[in-house]
């Protein structure tokens, strides 16, 4: 007999032109255009190392490639016009090189989404929860993906300071139900809906464990769910490791998510990721095992 | 009387399926449907498969492999014959084809599960004889079973699964058995000179130590043409995994005009 599943059914993924099937589990990899993202501290700055870890992911077995100009932390202010330099150009150009490659672009600001979808995104990564209304509108202008992530309270670039939730995981339900409803409403296609809990955003190590512990209830939600844990420092507090050690922790995380039904792994790890990936989607029976010989000789 | 025959082995990699993604040793594959399409080609009224198992019987001719035995989770579910499986997920080979639907509570060794599906993808569509031969028969036991079979219908053809010894390297199921390429090659040499009656001199406990199950079947096929004028063609003979392989198209020459059709 087929194994029990673990998560609802799911429907197609659908990302402008590019399509992906239920069971199969997606790696984005995380391409920054910054000087001082958290863990590649400006590794991916200057636009040739950036078109050449683009290169790395996709031979790693990226689905998605996820550019983002502005990092999630406080610091050096991007406005719109630097942000939209940083990436929409890069956008063309990944575009132009990977046209089968969906693309992904980390904003919550409307102007750049415009403009990245112009240049050939197929999906904006609204990290910051719906924080500029006038996003989904232009999202449905160009057909693109949107993803719906919980924030709490938070406003972009700021840290969570003595958040409390009565219950974190109804809260990130609730929260992205409604982000996911006015998406719809302002025409986003519901096909292109992704929901994201959003782990170390407006939470601390406590309720991102909970909300990873508790995933399987934002899958049964029927949304594709994102899977945004890597390197992040929930993982770090919880292993008291810093950055450069949180591997392992980043894919025990993802292995559990993918288990409990996540769709979309954001990844910095991308060849490990895809291992992990594949792994549970084999434990799961939703992927054949690559070449199985032992005691069949 | 015996019309035709095949030789084929029976690891379960054959099916489809069961080696995941990958298509492994589809050579071994090509050469077995070869094999057995030509035994069909000769259009006999009975085909009698043979093979090693626990027991010595007849299973029901609808009985087919129930291939979760091997691969729990492949997705193939117990359904009558003839509905539809269920598709999507992995449940194809990588060739495209569907697994075979299995019988109920079949519980059938994997050689005739190998032997009736092979038959089903030659398009076999007429009568079918199941036979397993258990370790413990003696060459004389084993040939006069051979005997009976040769008689099942005026036209039977005759298909054997029988694999060699898996001793053949350090990597093997059964590792290393410097007693295991002399045996083989022996089997080898008695089926390609179609001198099959030396196959009834096989050491029953030498074939028990190098984990050359076919060896039952063997002596059956000796039982089953003795006597008879052969032609053979060796379609492969390998021991990839340290396993040895053989498969082999035996054609009985006819000392006069063959029996019409019945």
């Amino acid at each position: 007999m087929r194994p029990k599943q673990t998560t609802p059914e799911q429907t197609t993924l659908r990302l402008r032109g590019h399509s992906f099937a239920p069971e199969r589990l997606l790696v984005m990899a995380i391409v920054n255009r910054t000087p001082d993202s958290f863990f590649d501290a400006g590794r991916t700055w200057d636009e040739p190392a950036a078109m050449e870890r683009v290169h790395q992911v996709i031979a790693d077995g990226a689905d998605i490639v996820d550019i983002g100009g502005v990092p999630a932390a406080p610091g050096q202010q991007v406005d719109v016009t630097e942000e939209i330099r940083r990436t929409a150009p890069f956008i063309a150009a990944v575009r132009g090189a990977y046209p089968d490659v969906a693309i992904s672009v980390d904003t919550w600001r409307h102007e750049v989404a415009a403009q990245a979808c112009a240049a050939g995104a197929d999906l904006i990564n609204d990290s910051w929860g719906g924080q500029d209304a006038k996003l989904p509108a232009v999202i449905a202008e160009y057909g693109a993906g949107l993803v719906c992530a919980h924030v709490g309270a938070q406003q972009p670039r700021t840290r969570p300071f003595r958040v409390s939730y009565s219950d974190v995981v109804a809260d990130v339900l609730e929260e992205t139900q409604r982000l996911a409803t006015r998406a719809v409403e302002a025409g986003v296609d519901p096909a292109g809906i992704v929901i994201d809990a959003a782990h170390d955003f407006g939470k601390n190590t406590w309720h991102s464990l909970e909300v990873t512990r508790r995933l399987g209830e934002m899958t049964g939600s029927g949304w594709p769910v994102l899977v945004s844990v890597s390197r992040k420092d929930f993982i770090g507090e919880t292993l008291d490791l810093p950055l450069q050690d949180r591997l392992a922790g980043t894919l025990a995380a993802t292995s559990v998510c993918a288990w409990l039904g996540g769709r979309i792994f954001r990844a910095h790890d991308v060849a490990q990721t895809r291992q992990v990936l594949d792994m549970v989607a084999a434990i799961k029976g939703d992927k054949p095992p690559a070449r199985t010989v032992r005691g069949l000789v | 009387m015996i019309i035709a025959a095949a030789l084929c082995p029976s690891p379960p990699l054959l099916m489809p399926g069961l080696t995941g993604a990958a298509s492994v040793l589809p050579e071994l594959r090509r050469a077995c449907e070869q094999a057995v399409t030509e035994l069909v080609a000769a259009d006999p009224d009975v085909v009698a498969v043979v093979g090693p198992g626990e027991q010595t019987m007849i299973w029901d001719a609808a009985a087919r492999l129930d291939l979760a035995a091997f691969a729990p989770g492949i997705g193939v579910a117990v359904l009558p014959m003839g509905d539809a499986l269920p598709t999507g997920g992995h449940l194809r080979a990588p060739d495209g084809t569907e697994p075979t639907a299995v019988h109920p509570g079949s519980g059938l060794p994997v050689s005739l599960g190998i032997g009736a599906w092979l038959l089903d993808q030659a398009g076999h569509a007429g009568e079918l004889l199941l036979q397993s031969v258990a370790s413990h028969e003696s060459a004389e036991r084993c040939a006069r079973l051979g005997a009976d079979l040769a008689t099942a219908a005026i036209r039977t053809g005759l298909l054997v699964l029988a694999d060699g010894s898996a001793c053949r390297n350090p990597k093997a199921p059964g590792y290393f058995d410097e007693r295991s390429a002399g045996f083989d090659a022996e089997v080898e040499r008695t089926v390609r000179a179609g001198d099959l009656g030396a196959l009834l001199d096989i050491d029953a406990e030498l074939a028990g130590d190098l984990m050359a199950t076919g060896r039952p079947a063997w002596q059956v096929l000796a039982g089953a043409l003795t006597g008879e004028r052969l032609t053979t063609e060796i379609r492969y003979c390998d021991d990839p995994f340290g396993v040895a392989y053989l498969v082999a198209s035996l054609r009985v020459e006819p000392l006069t005009a063959p029996p019409a059709k019945g």
